[in-house]
């Protein structure tokens, strides 16, 4: 089994780039300029942006992307996958099963009803996407009863695996 | 083997007293209190017996008395050797890494039905075929009205001056100036503007309204003829012209307007119009790259493409179509003699900027256009004066 060493740095630097990514789209929802974004067809940010699965619950899907990588960004720091707390690692978890739940939607809306693709919105998918298999494939280490920031080095896991 | 180990895991690892049969017997006090306290796949010194817990590898081994020297037979070697043999009755180690190991079965079995679902979704995508669009409702191009094209261009001087570069409701993005350029030759004639757009864009729809106005105020259009953007595209059907088969005569500047694809929509696209000439192409190939437009893809060109000269240029929309929403040719051209009217300001602010970018190649002519407040205005905001 892969040991700690290189998720805590990877999924930061994810995380962050997702941030940017978030940040940026929320920008140009509510400043209405137009999205740096290549328009030829099949690939049209801006009909995607635009449409009426962009907002859900009255919320702007580019807000909850903001809304879902502010937290994993925090819960991504390597203090926290150091972290003996499980609910920490628990809540990752949950937050990065929501995260590619919400992609899978928001696959199925650009796909099949909008159909049109937003390269932007592809990119944030491809990074949640990611999180989401590192963060599922170290769930068995890290929330194992006896991890500890002792465990960050991994030792153990060549046992496990 | 894989057994021997399997059955030592089961028993042989748990701390024993020193003078049991295992392979403690060489283990401190301070060990064997570790590793009652620690959990059983806590890190440990290596080869002190620590891993055994976790894995039961090395319980009895390392320098374990009855298994002899660790090196012998490995780690597990010092299980057979008696030392970890599992006593009845004996209490099982925790199962971690056997809860590990499924806990990472159950991980890459979720990775891997996500891929699933996307696959599935993506390859449904695929063999459905792609969306007929050539059934799509569109705007047929037709020859403008009289008075849409009056209005269009013939805005007051007065609206021009009063709107300079200001409006305040809708946003309007200048012109990117480039500098140290040469001034851009088409068919021999200098200074040049040149369009590069489709009728189905709705940002060339936008942009359409200004640059007509704009280019009016040098020279006389002709073969103007009005259409709409794509129905199911981003701000569908947005009201505007076609520059195909139009014309502008000007004593001051040469213009080339190019609509690449028509808004007629096929299976999977629209119906080509028409191609830029080589020097055209030249044009786009040096101007429509990241070197001049930020975010623009080398290799792709953007609709709408402007080319002011050498000097402005314009990629993507001056201001959202969006303003224009729901509008019809007349009720837009109708407006454009009030200053106030957000739709008007958006287009005269960009009609002024175009203005000012063409008059620094026209040497300030004509003058009555280049020496306007609402032009000198956009040429302070450009930095052109």
């Amino acid at each position: 089994m892969s040991t700690l060493r290189w998720q805590p740095v990877a999924t930061l630097l994810l995380a962050i780039f997702g941030l940017g990514v978030s940040v940026y789209l929320t920008v140009t929802h509510f400043d209405k300029v137009a999205l740096v974004c290549v328009s030829n067809g099949t690939i049209n940010c801006e009909k995607v942006t635009t449409s009426p699965q962009s907002v859900i619950f009255g919320i702007p899907v580019a807000m909850l992307g903001l809304a879902f990588f502010v937290p994993m960004s925090a819960l991504c720091l390597p203090a926290a996958w150091r972290c003996a707390d499980r609910r920490i690692h628990l809540a990752r978890l949950l937050l990065s099963i929501t995260g590619v739940g919400m992609i899978v939607y928001l696959i199925i809306a650009e796909l099949f009803i909008i159909k049109a693709i937003c390269l932007w919105c592809t990119s944030v998918h491809l990074i949640t996407f990611i999180l989401f298999v590192i963060i599922v494939t170290a769930s068995p280490i890290v929330l194992a009863p006896d991890y500890g920031p002792g465990l960050a080095d991994g030792d153990d896991a060549d046992d496990a695996g | 083997m894989a057994q021997d180990q399997d059955r030592t895991t089961g028993g042989g690892n748990k701390p024993r007293p020193a003078n049991g049969p295992g392979g403690d017997a060489g283990q401190s006090a301070k060990d064997r209190s570790r590793a009652q306290s620690r959990p059983v796949s806590t890190k440990s010194p290596a080869g002190k017996g620590a891993k055994a817990g976790a894995g039961g590898k090395a319980g009895a081994g390392g320098k374990a008395g009855a298994g002899g020297k660790a090196g012998a037979g490995g780690k597990a070697g010092a299980g057979r050797k008696g030392g970890n043999t599992p006593r009845p009755g004996a209490r099982p180690a925790p199962a971690a890494p056997k809860r590990r190991a499924s806990g990472a079965l159950v991980a890459w079995g979720a990775v891997g039905l996500v891929v699933v679902v996307i696959a599935v979704l993506v390859i449904v995508k695929l063999t459905s075929g792609s969306t007929n669009n050539a059934n799509a409702p569109y705007t047929p191009v037709t020859p403008a009205a009289a008075s849409v094209v009056h209005d269009v261009t013939n805005i007051p001087l007065s609206v021009y001056n009063t709107v300079g570069v200001t409006s305040p409701q809708v946003q309007v993005t200048p012109p990117i100036i480039v500098n140290n350029q040469p001034p851009m030759s088409l068919n021999g004639k200098s200074p040049a503007t040149f369009y590069y757009g489709a009728e189905y864009c709705p940002y060339c729809a936008a942009e359409r309204w200004s640059m007509t106005a704009a280019l009016s105020r040098f020279g006389t259009w002709s073969g103007l003829k009005v259409t709409a953007s794509s129905h199911t595209d981003v701000f569908p059907a947005t009201s505007t012209f076609s520059y195909h088969g139009a014309s502008l005569t000007s004593p001051y500047l040469a213009f080339s307007g190019v609509e690449a694809v028509s808004n007629v929509p096929t299976a999977s696209y629209y119906t080509t119009l028409e191609k830029p000439s080589k020097e055209e192409q030249k044009i786009l190939a040096t101007y429509d790259t990241p070197q001049y437009i930020p975010g623009a893809t080398a290799g792709q060109v953007g609709f709408p493409f402007i080319n002011i000269n050498n000097l402005a240029l314009i990629s993507g929309p001056s201001y959202s179509p969006g303003s224009l929403a729901g509008l019809s040719w007349t009720d837009i051209a109708g407006g454009l003699n009030d200053p106030a009217n957000p739709v008007t300001q958006a287009i005269v602010a960009t009609a002024n900027y175009m203005s000012a970018a063409i008059c620094a190649g026209t040497k300030g002519q004509p003058g009555s256009v280049c020496s306007s407040p609402g032009v000198q205005a956009a040429a302070k905001a450009l930095k052109l004066s």
